[in-house]
This record gives C-alpha cells, sequence and structure tokens, in this order.
C-alpha cells in the first residue's frame, strides 16, 4: 500500500510545457482579435464627425487664397494711366524746343529742360503716393474682408452645430426671427444666453435655446484671434 | 470634439480605474490557468484513453497473469490508470492465496476487490484533477467580469453627475472600457464550461470501462482461487 502511495504522489500530470505555450497561443491569439477589432470600429465616427463641419468652412479658404494676387497684378494697368499723364508733359517739350532753338541760346533750353523734368518728377511722385495709399486702403479692405468672412464662416458653424440641435415644436408656422446674445468662455462653454428679439413664438423660443445649450462647447474660430465673447445669433425655422 | 479619435483597446485599459484593472489582471490569470489546464487534461485524457486500451488488448489476448503483473511492476512508473488497478488486484490476490494456502476463494476475492477499488477512487481522482478548477471558472468567471463592468459603469456616470449637458460621448468611453472587463470574464468562461463538460464526460466513460474491468478480472481470480 504505502508502495503505491508513493507511486501516486509522485505522478504528475504530463505535458506542462506544451500546455503553458498552446495557452499563451491562444491568448496571443486573443490579444490580436481584440486590438484589430477594435481598432477597426473606431474609424467610421471619425468620418461622421468630419463629414459634418467640413462642408461650410471649404470654400472660404478657396476664396481668400485667389485674393492675394490681385493686389500683386493691380500695380500693373497703374502704370499704362502713368503714361498718359506723361505724355502731356514731353509734348511741351519736343514743341518749345524747335522754336526756341534756332532763336535763343543753348542756356534756355536747359532751363526749360529741368523745369520739365522737376515738374515730370513731382507729378510722378504724387501719383506713386496716390498709388501706395489706394493700394493700402485696398489691403486694408480685402484684409477686414477676410476677416469678415472668416467671422462669418465661424458664426456660420456655429449655427449651423445650433441648428442641428433644434426640435421645431409642432405648431409652427411661417418664418420669423429670433435673435439671441450669447456670451461665451473661449473654450466655447456657454456662459449665458439672452433673448433680445422673440421670434413672436415662445415654443420656437425655447427650442433655440435648448439647442444652445446642448450645442455648449460651440466650435472654436479657425484663427484664434477671431474670438468673440459676444455673439448675436439669428434663427430662423426655415433656416437652411 | 470630446470623444478620442483612437478608442484602441489598449487605452481602454489604460484608462479604466484601479478596480477594474485589477479585475482585468485577475481575469487574464484565471483564463490563462485554465486555457493551461485544458490542454493539460486534453493530453491527459488522450494518453490514458490509449494505455486503457492497450492494456484491455494485452489483457483479453490470452496472456499469463502473472506475466502481466511482472511488466507491471517493471514499469510502475509509465503503466495506465487500468493497469495500475490490475496490479494492486493481482499483487492482494497473490498475498492472499500465499499467505495462508488454502484460505476461502471468496474472501481472497473479496480482498483483491477491496485494493482494486482504492486504486480505483485513486485513479480517478487524478483523472479529475483541476477539472474542478474549471468547473469554478466556467461559473465564476462571468460574474467576475461582470463586476468589473457594472463597477466601471458606475464611474463613468459619476463623472456625469456634476456635467449639466449629458451627452452619450461623456458615457460611452467610460462604458466600453467597463464592457472589456465582461468580455475577457466570457472568453475564460466559456472554453472552461465547454471543456470541463466534454472531459468529465470523458472520464466518466473511462471509469465505467474501469469498473466492468473489475468486475471481469473479479471472476478470473475467483475461478484462479477455486482452481
Amino acid at each position: 500500500m504505502s508502495a503505491e502511495a508513493l507511486a501516486f504522489g509522485e505522478r504528475r500530470e504530463p505535458a506542462l510545457l506544451p500546455a503553458f505555450v498552446l495557452a499563451a497561443l491562444v491568448h496571443l491569439f486573443l490579444a490580436a482579435v481584440m486590438f484589430l477589432g477594435v481598432r477597426w470600429q473606431s474609424h467610421p465616427p471619425e468620418t461622421v464627425v468630419v463629414e459634418l463641419w467640413e462642408a461650410p468652412p471649404a470654400p472660404a479658404p478657396v476664396e481668400e487664397a485667389p485674393k492675394p494676387p490681385p493686389p500683386k497684378l493691380e500695380p500693373e494697368p497703374v502704370p499704362v494711366q502713368k503714361p498718359d499723364i506723361a505724355v502731356k508733359a514731353p509734348k511741351p517739350k519736343p514743341k518749345p524746343e524747335p522754336k526756341p532753338a534756332p532763336k535763343k541760346d543753348v542756356d534756355f533750353k536747359k532751363r526749360l529742360n529741368e523745369e520739365v523734368a522737376q515738374e515730370q518728377r513731382a507729378i510722378d511722385e504724387q501719383l506713386r503716393e496716390a498709388q501706395r495709399r489706394e493700394a493700402a486702403a485696398r489691403q486694408q479692405a480685402i484684409a477686414a474682408a477676410a476677416r469678415d468672412r472668416a467671422l462669418a464662416t465661424w458664426v456660420d458653424k456655429i449655427r449651423a452645430k445650433i441648428r442641428g440641435n433644434i426640435r421645431l415644436p409642432g405648431d409652427m408656422s411661417g418664418n420669423p426671427e429670433a435673435i439671441f446674445d450669447v456670451t461665451q468662455l473661449p473654450t466655447g462653454e456657454v456662459i449665458s444666453i439672452r433673448l433680445r428679439k422673440s421670434s413672436g413664438h415662445r415654443g420656437y423660443d425655447d427650442a433655440v435655446e435648448r439647442a444652445i445649450l446642448k450645442a455648449s462647447p460651440l466650435p472654436k474660430p479657425d484663427q484664434l484671434n477671431l474670438f468673440e465673447r459676444q455673439l448675436e445669433l439669428r434663427f430662423r425655422p426655415q433656416d437652411k | 470634439m470630446t470623444v478620442t479619435q483612437d478608442i484602441d483597446i489598449w487605452t481602454l485599459v489604460v484608462n479604466a480605474s484601479v478596480v477594474v484593472k485589477v479585475v482585468l489582471v485577475l481575469l487574464i490569470a484565471v483564463s490563462f490557468l485554465s486555457w493551461m489546464f485544458i490542454f493539460q487534461k486534453w493530453f491527459a485524457i488522450r494518453r490514458a484513453r490509449r494505455q486503457t486500451e492497450q492494456f484491455e488488448r494485452e489483457f483479453w489476448s490470452g496472456n499469463e497473469l502473472t506475466a502481466l503483473y511482472q511488466g507491471a511492476v517493471t514499469n510502475r512508473h509509465t503503466i495506465g490508470s487500468l493497469e495500475r488497478v490490475f496490479e494492486a488486484g493481482f499483487r492482494e490476490f497473490a498475498k492472499l492465496r500465499g499467505q495462508r494456502g488454502g484460505s476461502d476463494p471468496s474472501d481472497m476475492v473479496n480482498g483483491a476487490r477491496r485494493a482494486m477499488r482504492a486504486t480505483f477512487q485513486r485513479e480517478m481522482d487524478f483523472l479529475e484533477r483541476h477539472l474542478a478548477f474549471l468547473a469554478s471558472t466556467g461559473s465564476v468567471s462571468p460574474y467576475v467580469g461582470l463586476f468589473g463592468t457594472v463597477w466601471g459603469i458606475m464611474h463613468a456616470f459619476r463623472s456625469l453627475a456634476n456635467v449639466q449637458q449629458a451627452t452619450l460621448a461623456q458615457v460611452a468611453p467610460g462604458i466600453a472600457e467597463a464592457l472589456v472587463a465582461t468580455a475577457i470574464g466570457l472568453f475564460a468562461a466559456i472554453p472552461a464550461v465547454v471543456a470541463y463538460n466534454r472531459y468529465s464526460h470523458d472520464i466518466e466513460r473511462l471509469g465505467n470501462r474501469f469498473e466492468s474491468f473489475m468486475e471481469e478480472f473479479s471472476n478470473i481470480l475467483h475461478r484462479q482461487a477455486v482452481k
């Protein structure tokens, strides 16, 4: 009996190492499946989110890009004008030349030439000054327009996000406009909403207010210097 | 955008709370052990079946009982369960027969039978080793995983309490990371349950085979004792 008990105690489960290796393989397989499976699933939401936002800002950069060239092109047409004026000045030049030349001395001719040249220079300078001023004004106007456009894009983006959240009340009729003053933090979080002009329909005003709250945090502008704490947002039920 | 874009399993696990992490580690360890036992038992049962078949073939091919017994004693570390049962029974029988020359045949057979039954119990115990672990893995690890999930979801909702505007995006990552615990719990449990059912069935069949062999061998011993 004791010999048997000893034999029993000595017995070990066979194939410990192969079992260990196989178990490790199974778990590696599981890890691979989980990694690949979950990573694959995370892609679709990304594209959905992008689809919503890419549409409005896309045209803006396209318009902005071609604008800078015009100011460079503009100086070219102006020189065309300069000859027009310059032609008037040289005209008197050749006329007096043949007349006094035979009659009087060379000094007079010289002086005349100098005077004409001076006049010409003054005219040129004035022209250049005017051009510079014009160009600066134009550039300012372009910058302001770009800023306005970017601001409008941003506000459009915000309104688009809010509009997605508006649940129109069932008894809505007509297309009245509601104006809201929205104060936000630089992070886009909405601090306060004030109804400036009611649409005349209580339900619609409330729906828009709820939608603004729900849209918090609001999208940020493309350039951070465009940010404004106070925004005036206008909504109409049939906005597209 | 509030949702993190790259939700892969690693970020989920790393962002999980401590309790969920502990649950995950525990489940992975349990799953690893249970798979190890699954493979081990698979090899062991296959070997036991092969050895049983081989011994039955040898036994019924009409070899001398003493020759078989000698073979079993010399190879006692490598022989299978059925051969051990045979060896224990025959040793007891030989002892009883040699002791008092002419003792009662039924006493001798009963003694051999008791010895065989003891060895049989021990062999069955050896074959069933670790099966209890598979059974408890199968029944408990889903609950452990569920506990991790519930804890993770509680965590996810608690962070929602101080937010005015509740959105799905704020809860979704928390719930996703919590559900990983359930997934791993089920991954540990399902194979364990399948293997437990399969192996306990296999071992029961082997046990039946041993028992019928014991009956037949007792008859042979009885015939020898009477002779």
